[in-house]
This record gives structure tokens, C-alpha cells and sequence, in this order.
């Protein structure tokens, strides 16, 4: 047997031939892309300032972060470590809204939906936010909170906010009445009914209000980022295209994509295969 | 002694909200039911049984006549009545087990009294080795099992059951039934027991309530003097006090559904 036959057995044993198979395929697009891309470089279709070479890119990591010592300088954010600060504070911002975002998100989102009267306080006002959530906030905010982290928290808080707490709505008002009934007709209460029914209940929905809230949120806070920050990804973006840093701007669409992708696999995916999934309570084509 | 459980007068209206119209669901029920009795409830669909059922667990508040439990007029839900529901109503996020225990959860027992609890009604309704499985992983009979297995773990003073039985094939229902008997004669529980089924109502019940059509009123009360040890199916398929009552109740049952084809 040749190397390559042992070590395509050996993978195939420790991820399973399914999902080797689609790692596989979802690769292909992106293989297809990086020879073109790298095929541009060598033959010159398309000069560097459009499109830069693929080592440029790697280049420019290196570049931003002149200066910066070690992995002590890049956590508590010093000023040589641009590349790492500004993936830390974009990074930062999405943590903070979701850890604001998501309690309150739930906690309204749980009282509308178990209380009419609540319901119809915040309904009309949550259909007008979310109208007008987005990036169509930034030059209000920059008026009320100037440029920088205020102005991207707000934006982004706003369409997080929103999402979950009308997917938590949407959710808790699907949970059958029977289950709420049941919980009753065993003594148990108020809380008792919101902890262990409606909140499991909603999940589905919550989870998936999650998920587009990072989705929205993220290319909300790159848009609040680009007119109304000081720092991030977004920031990044804008300020090296305005001195013609072409590989810096790929640098930093790349990053914004490919942490997307770590954040939905590693996280969204998995919480959604360890509850709902678990529980029967999501239809699975396979 | 007073009855466990006491209906006087009983009457319900749905109002509607587009026609305008209410429905009249209930119309002067009055029937009680003695300490440690087991009473089957049959009647025509729509009658009002679910209604009664639920007024009785207090999640329906009533407006016209009385409902007394234990001498004590009903305001609302309470873990002195344990209910069955027709529906599938245990919940999807908890394991078998966890389902089962969801009750002494809620008053609180010591983690280590509730597993022992649990453990006991997980092998008195036969679902060992399933503890730890999800309501999606059971068959439709093992999920109502568990439903059955979770309100009597709770202990209730008074058991409602809606047409626990009616979603499964029938040899699981001969099953159920026969092991509903066992729990009856071991626990001694209170039981109001709704079904379609007149076979069922005659083999569980000390004593059956025959409703009429909408609006459901009581109709009938038939007797069936079998003593619990001797309910097991292939001995009483001929015996006479057995087939006498249900006859009787087949007969009242009919008389309704003929009524309403004219
Ligand atoms: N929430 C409700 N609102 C309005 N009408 C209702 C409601 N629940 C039940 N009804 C009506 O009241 C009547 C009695 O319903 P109920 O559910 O008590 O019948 P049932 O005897 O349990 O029937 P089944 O044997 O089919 O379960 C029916 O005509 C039904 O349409
Ligand atoms: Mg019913």
C-alpha cells in the first residue's frame, strides 16, 4: 500500500467517510479560487493594485503587527500589536452586545410572549427598531456617542437585541399549552413554568435568533466600523483602502470571513446539535 | 366520609369571539366520586369530557355550579390532582427520568429520595433501560407510560385521566390496562378516568358516567361490580358481571350516536 492509500484510510477511520466526503466538496470552491487567484499572480491578468498576490496577504500580518513583542503585548492590546487590536476589538464588541443582548433579548422576549399586556407595549415599538436597525442608526449614534466603541456597541446591540427578542417571542408563543398546563397541574409556578417550559420551549427559536443576530450583527458592526469607529476589522478595512493598502483590505475581509465561519461551526452548530437536536425538536433531512 | 370529589351542578360556555355565538359545553353535571374509586367518564366526542377534566384540575376556572376536591372548592391548578393529559404532555427537553421526577422536582425532595422514587415508578410502568432516553426516542405507548409513571410519582391525592389509552395499538392498550388495574389496587388512588371506549370503561371503572351529546349532561351512572384482583382480560371476557354493565353502557352510549343521525 502507498503512503497516500494508509494515510486516506487513516483519515477516513477518524473523521468517518460522510462527513470526510463533504469536508471534501465544500473545499472545492474555495481550492478552485486560491489556484485561480495564485494563477493571476504568475501570469499578470490583473495587475497587483486590484488584486494583490496571495503572499502580499500574508505579508501584511506581518507588517501590522510590527513592533509588537509577544502574545503578553497582543492580550492587553499595546499599541504595536494594530493587526491582533484590531481583531480584538471587533471581536470584543460582538462578545459584549451578545452578553448584553442575549439576556435581555430572552428575558423580554420570554415576558411578551407569556403576557399580552407586555406584548402590546413592546411589539409596534420592537416593528419600528428593527426597521430602522442597522447600519441606517450609524450617523445618529455619531451624533449621540461620536466616533468609536460606543457608536458600534449601540448599532450593534440594536440588531441583536431585537432578533432574539422577537425569535424568543415567536418561540415561547409556539410552546403547546399542554405542557405549560402540565407543569401547573404539578404544583409548579410562575418560575417554575418559564425556566423549565418556556425557555427550553423557545430554544429552537432562540437558537436561531442567535445565529442571524450574528450574522446581521457582524456585518452591522463592519459597516458601523467603516463610518463610525476608531478601531476593528471594519476601521481596518476603510483607513488602508484610503492609502491604497489593497492586501491589507483583503487581510481583513478574509479575517471577518473566516471568523464568521470558526464562530458558526464551533459554536452556533454545536449548541444546536447538544439541545434541540438532542431533543427531537428539529427536523433533519438525513 | 364525604366523596374525594365532588360536581354540583356543573355548567360551561365557550363564548366565542367571531360568531358571537357560545358554545354550551356543559349543562348541570352533578356527580361525585368516593375515596379510593375508580370512575370511567364515556360520552360522545365533544360532549364536554376534556372540559369537565379540566375544570377539575383547576386550569379551567368554572363560573356556574361547584367543583369540590377534598371538601375544598377548586381555584386553580394543584399537585393534590394529578392529570393525564390527552395529549402527549411530557416534555421533550428532559430525559425519561428526569421526566418522571419532574414533579418531586417541584416540591423539592432531596435529589437522592427523588432517583429512589423515580427508579420505583420507572420499573412499576416498564421502562428500565430508558431512563436517560429523550420522548422522541419512546414508541407513542412507552411515551404514555411515562406520562402515566410521571403524575403518579408526583403522588397525587385524585388522578384525571383523558384518553390515556387512546393513541395506542390495542395490544398495548390491553397492556396499559391491565397494568393501570395493578396501580389502581396497589395505590388506592381517587381516579377519573375519561375514554371513548366502552370495553375500557367497563373493565377499569367501579363506576361509569354516561354523558349525553353537547351540551354534555349526565345521562347515566352504571355499576360494575367486579373485585380488582379478578379484572384480567382472558378471565373476564364471559364473565357476567362484567359483560352486563358494559352492555348497559353500550346501549346508553348507542342511543346518543343513533340520536344523532336522525
Ligand atoms: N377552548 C375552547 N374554546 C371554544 N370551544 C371549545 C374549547 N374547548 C372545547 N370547546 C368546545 O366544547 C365542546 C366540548 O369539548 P371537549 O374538548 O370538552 O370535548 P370532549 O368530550 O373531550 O371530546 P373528545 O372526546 O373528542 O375529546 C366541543 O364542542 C368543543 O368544540
Ligand atoms: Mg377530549
Amino acid at each position: 500500500m502507498s503512503v497516500l492509500q494508509t494515510a486516506s484510510i487513516g483519515l477516513q477511520k477518524r473523521f468517518g467517510r460522510q462527513r470526510l466526503r463533504k469536508i471534501l466538496l465544500g473545499s472545492i470552491p474555495f481550492v478552485v479560487l486560491l489556484v485561480m487567484w495564485q494563477m493571476n499572480t504568475a501570469m499578470e491578468w490583473l495587475p497587483p493594485v486590484y488584486i494583490p498576490p496571495i503572499a502580499s496577504i500574508w505579508e501584511a500580518i506581518y507588517t501590522l503587527s510590527e513592533g509588537c513583542a509577544d502574545a503578553g503585548a497582543v492580550l492587553s492590546m499595546q499599541y504595536e500589536c494594530l493587526f491582533t487590536n484590531h481583531i480584538l476589538s471587533s471581536l470584543g464588541r460582538v462578545g459584549l452586545s451578545l452578553v448584553i443582548g442575549i439576556p435581555s433579548g430572552i428575558a423580554l422576549g420570554v415576558l411578551a410572549g407569556m403576557s399580552r399586556r407586555f406584548a402590546h407595549a413592546l411589539e409596534p415599538v420592537g416593528v419600528f427598531a428593527n426597521a430602522i436597525s442597522g447600519i441606517a442608526w450609524v450617523p445618529l449614534a455619531i451624533v449621540w456617542f461620536g466616533t468609536g466603541w460606543l457608536t458600534t456597541l449601540f448599532i450593534l446591540l440594536n440588531t441583536v437585541f431585537w432578533l432574539i427578542f422577537f425569535n424568543t417571542l415567536l418561540g415561547v408563543r409556539g410552546v403547546p399549552r399542554v405542557y405549560e398546563n402540565s407543569v401547573m397541574t404539578m404544583g409548579g409556578g410562575r418560575w417554575a413554568i418559564i425556566s423549565q417550559v418556556y425557555i427550553p420551549g423557545a430554544l429552537p427559536s432562540i437558537v436561531t435568533g442567535v445565529r442571524m443576530s450574528m450574522g446581521f450583527g457582524w456585518r452591522a458592526l463592519i459597516a458601523a466600523e467603516m463610518i463610525g469607529g476608531d478601531s476593528g476589522l471594519g476601521f481596518m478595512i476603510f483607513v488602508s483602502a484610503a492609502e491604497y493598502k489593497i492586501e491589507e483590505v483583503f487581510l481583513g475581509v478574509l479575517v471577518i470571513a473566516i471568523m464568521w465561519m470558526i464562530t458558526d461551526r464551533l459554536l452556533l452548530i454545536p449548541l444546536e446539535k447538544w439541545t434541540i437536536q438532542r431533543w427531537g425538536m428539529v427536523w433533519r433531512p438525513d | 366520609m364525604p366523596a374525594k370529589l365532588v360536581v354540583d351542578r356543573l355548567s360551561h360556555h365557550y363564548p366565542d369571539e367571531y360568531t358571537g355565538e357560545d358554545v354550551h359545553a356543559l349543562d348541570q353535571v352533578s356527580l361525585s366520586v368516593e375515596d379510593g374509586e375508580f370512575s370511567a367518564v364515556v360520552g360522545p366526542s365533544g360532549c364536554g369530557k376534556t372540559t369537565l377534566l379540566n375544570i377539575l384540575a383547576g386550569l379551567l376556572p368554572h363560573t356556574e355550579g361547584s367543583v369540590q376536591v377534598d371538601g375544598r372548592e377548586v381555584q386553580g391548578p394543584g399537585p393534590d390532582r394529578g392529570v393525564v393529559f390527552q395529549e402527549h404532555a411530557i416534555l421533550p427537553w428532559r430525559t425519561v427520568a428526569r421526566n418522571i421526577g419532574h414533579g418531586l422536582e417541584i416540591q423539592r425532595l432531596p435529589r437522592r429520595e427523588r432517583e429512589q422514587k423515580v427508579q420505583e415508578f420507572i420499573d412499576l410502568v416498564g421502562l428500565s433501560g430508558f431512563e436517560e432516553r429523550y420522548p422522541h426516542e419512546l414508541s407513542g405507548g412507552m411515551k404514555q407510560r411515562c406520562a402515566l409513571a410521571r403524575t403518579l410519582c408526583a403522588n397525587p391525592v385524585v388522578m384525571l385521566m383523558d384518553e390515556p389509552f387512546a393513541a395506542v395499538d390495542a395490544q398495548t392498550r390491553i397492556t396499559l390496562q391491565e397494568e393501570l388495574n395493578r396501580i389502581a389496587i396497589a395505590t388506592r388512588k381517587t381516579i377519573l378516568f375519561i375514554t371513548h371506549n366502552v370495553d375500557e370503561a367497563a373493565f377499569l371503572g367501579d363506576r361509569c358516567f354516561i354523558f349525553s351529546r353537547r351540551p354534555g349532561k349526565l345521562k347515566a351512572t352504571v355499576k360494575i361490580n367486579v373485585p380488582r384482583e379478578q379484572r384480567i382480560w382472558k378471565d373476564l371476557l364471559s364473565e357476567k358481571a362484567y359483560t352486563d354493565p358494559r352492555d348497559e353502557i353500550l346501549r346508553l352510549v348507542r342511543e346518543e350516536v343513533f340520536d344523532d343521525e336522525e
